[in-house]
């Protein structure tokens, strides 16, 4: 069990470091001087410049660079935005919550309708049940994000005007910020209209959350139900059902735990999925989240952001899956093999 | 009145060439303190049968049976949980791969509580029943040789060899006292002794206890020893069943001989270093089933009217299933 772990946190340890010197050398490939690329600052003077240098020991060589480098990126001195001249490390935990939270309602729902959805196409395998439900999940997978996000903008915001399209929550309200989660914010402010403020931001959310999660949905689904034939097909669940137990109780002490503590790690991959199509969904929704702040930073070539805007959610994604991975390694015994990451 | 007595029993698959009968008119029955074997080689459907004994097949597949009853109630036409109820406390199965049978999440010791049936705990309140639980846990493993039941208990199955894996089977079944066992290869791949401490345990159950088991098996030797009756299973379909010792003294169907030949244990006669006999060819695939006797392409003693099922005949309680059955004068 410890050398799962420690082989687990091996591998984080190590592509951490990786992503670290990728963020590095993109400062010294992305065009303009290497200086500003890190800092964010361009120099103004001499003696600026000298400043700088010696801030960042490039002239020490590579190796003591990076390793000033690796410092300054622990420390959270990430360099200051190109454009709006503010740290590029507190612009990124500004914006952050914004998209995890987005992304969180969007594999919670997916999750509330995949996991049912997936269960009874699984047990109802090969029946026009399981071929509805498949039909479907095979429809949602293959719309493009930005597309669906288009065309739900289309019907529900301009065509019925149900639902607003752009934004987390009206301009009316004033949410002080104090975790980034608006709808935390809301319930923690002592704003008078507390009420038509979190009513205001959850219509805010449906048409974003929406377009994510109907994707992850879909790939859930299929996950779930492959899943559960597998394991319905096993000779452990006959052995069940000549034990004389009832349907439910083969579903809930045999079925479930084993269909899906396998999947765990791919389901918990479809976060990542989900981060990913969040960023374009930020930029059709205006969602202030760090996948807009992304994309307008790529837009405007401005080289800190799009370093450190790369090495926080890549981070985050890597930091994530290795995470899951070790918890369902301690949760469900596998074979001895498996933890030594041969099969 | 046999315990559990099937009649004609037809098991049927949907494949892409259409319904094809994987068991084709199987008659078995079990007497109350009876050691049946059935016997037959891979793929004659032995486990089919176990399994649509007990119901463990899936729901697309057909089962039809003339009579399939349990001490008189029909099992086919019975609530799902009265069948659940039979299968619970009166019948226990023993299914072939015993470490693919178990669990891979739950400890052995979960498992193995799972199956105490309620009738042998005392009443109690709930933390006195799962020490009785563990008790009769304890004791079942100590009958099957297990000796070091903790270790056993805490384990999940991969952390188990196959053999111990396949004694606590046959304690799990055990465990909730049934009238009939249904071992489906029990003793497979076990070495000869411990092998013999199972079959031995198995006897002294239905000696003592009046422990009726199906002992479904290739293993002629140990049939031999232990089993009252022998069905004999080809490729679906039975071809003859009845009293051990009539069956090993005078077998009546061709395939039956060739099974009871190609045991060299079984021929006295057989001078040393002569060649082994078996029949040519293999069990056919359910895609390519022969029509009438399924034997047919594969018999010596085949002849046109084959193609067409022969009727089970019966003799002094011995059925065959044969138009040309040997020692029954020249046909």
């Amino acid at each position: 069990m410890l050398i799962a772990i420690g082989r687990r946190l091996n591998l984080l340890i190590i592509t951490l470091f990786i992503l670290c010197l990728g963020s590095y050398v993109l400062a010294f490939l992305f065009p303009g001087d290497t200086l500003t690329n890190l800092s964010g600052t361009p120099p103004l003077s001499a003696d600026q410049s000298h400043q700088l240098q010696l801030m960042y020991a490039l002239s020490e060589g590579w190796f003591s660079g990076f390793w000033t480098y690796l410092k300054l990126t622990l420390s959270g001195d990430w360099g200051v935005s190109l454009n709006s001249q503010t740290p590029v490390f507190d612009d990124i935990l500004y914006l952050l919550p914004a998209s995890l939270e987005l992304s969180l309602y969007a594999m919670v729902i997916s999750l509330l309708v995949g996991l049912p959805l997936g269960v009874l196409a699984g047990l109802k395998h090969r029946t026009y049940t399981d071929l509805g439900i498949l039909s479907v999940s095979l429809a949602g997978f293959s719309f493009p994000v930005f597309w669906l996000s288009l065309l739900l903008i289309l019907i529900f915001a301009l065509q019925l005007g149900y639902l607003p399209m752009s934004g987390r929550i009206s301009l009316l309200y004033d949410i002080p910020y104090h975790t980034g989660f608006i709808l935390i914010d809301i319930l923690q402010s002592d704003v008078a209209v507390k009420d038509a403020a979190l009513k205001d931001a959850l219509r805010h959310l449906v048409l974003p959350t929406l377009s994510l999660s109907i994707v992850t949905t879909a790939l859930v689904i299929r996950l779930i139900r492959r899943s559960v034939v597998t394991v319905y097909s096993s000779d452990f669940i006959k052995a069940a059902y000549t034990k004389g137990l009832s349907h439910s109780q083969v579903f809930w002490r045999h079925g479930m735990k084993n269909a899906l503590l396998p999947i765990m790690p791919q389901l918990a991959m479809q976060f990542t999925v989900l981060l990913t199509n969040a960023m374009i969904v930020e930029v059709i929704f205006s969602w202030p989240g760090i996948g807009e702040w992304l994309i307008q930073a790529i837009y405007q070539r401005d080289y800190p952001a799009i370093r450190g805007g790369m090495l926080a959610v890549s981070a985050i994604v890597v930091t994530f899956t290795i995470s899951v991975d070790l918890i369902v390694r301690i949760l469900y015994p596998l074979n001895k093999r498996q933890f030594y990451a041969q099969a | 009145m046999p315990m559990l007595d099937i009649k004609n029993l037809t098991l049927e698959i949907d494949t892409p060439m259409g319904w094809v009968s994987a068991l084709d008119k199987v008659s078995l029955s079990i007497e109350p303190s009876e050691i049946r074997a059935l016997v037959g080689e891979s793929g004659s459907g032995k486990s089919l049968i176990v399994k649509s004994i007990v119901g463990a097949i899936p729901e697309r597949w057909r089962v039809t049976a003339d009579r399939m009853n349990w001490k008189g109630n029909d099992l086919l036409g019975m609530s799902a949980s009265q069948r659940r109820a039979i299968t619970r406390n009166d019948i226990s199965v023993i299914l072939q791969n015993a470490s693919a049978s178990l669990d891979p999440s739950a400890t052995l010791r979960e498992q193995i509580e799972e199956s105490i049936p309620a009738h042998r705990l005392s009443k109690g309140w709930f933390w006195q029943r799962k020490q009785q639980r563990l008790d009769i846990a304890i004791q079942e493993l100590h009958r099957v040789g297990i000796r070091d039941h903790n270790q056993c208990l805490s384990s999940y199955v991969h952390q188990l060899p196959e053999d111990i894996c396949q004694k606590f089977s046959i304690a799990m079944a055990l465990i909730s006292r049934p009238k009939l066992l249904i071992a489906d290869n029990p003793t497979v791949g076990m070495e000869t002794t411990t092998k013999v401490q199972i079959l031995k345990l198995l006897t002294r159950l239905n000696k003592t206890a009046g422990l009726s088991v199906l002992f479904v098996s290739h293993d002629l030797l140990a049939i031999a020893a232990m089993a009252n009756t022998m069905t004999v299973l080809y490729c679906g379909q039975t071809v003859e069943s009845g009293k051990m010792s009539q069956i090993k003294r005078r077998p009546l169907h061709p395939y039956t001989q060739a099974l009871l030949d190609s045991a060299p244990s079984f021929r006295r006669d057989l001078p040393p270093k002569s060649p082994l006999s078996c029949l040519d060819g293999t069990i056919p695939t359910l895609q390519h089933l022969p029509i009438g006797c399924r034997l047919g392409p594969r018999c010596p003693r085949a002849q046109r009217e084959c193609v067409k099922m022969p009727i089970t005949r019966r003799i002094h309680g011995h059925e065959y299933a044969c138009h040309f059955p040997l020692h029954r004068g020249k046909a």
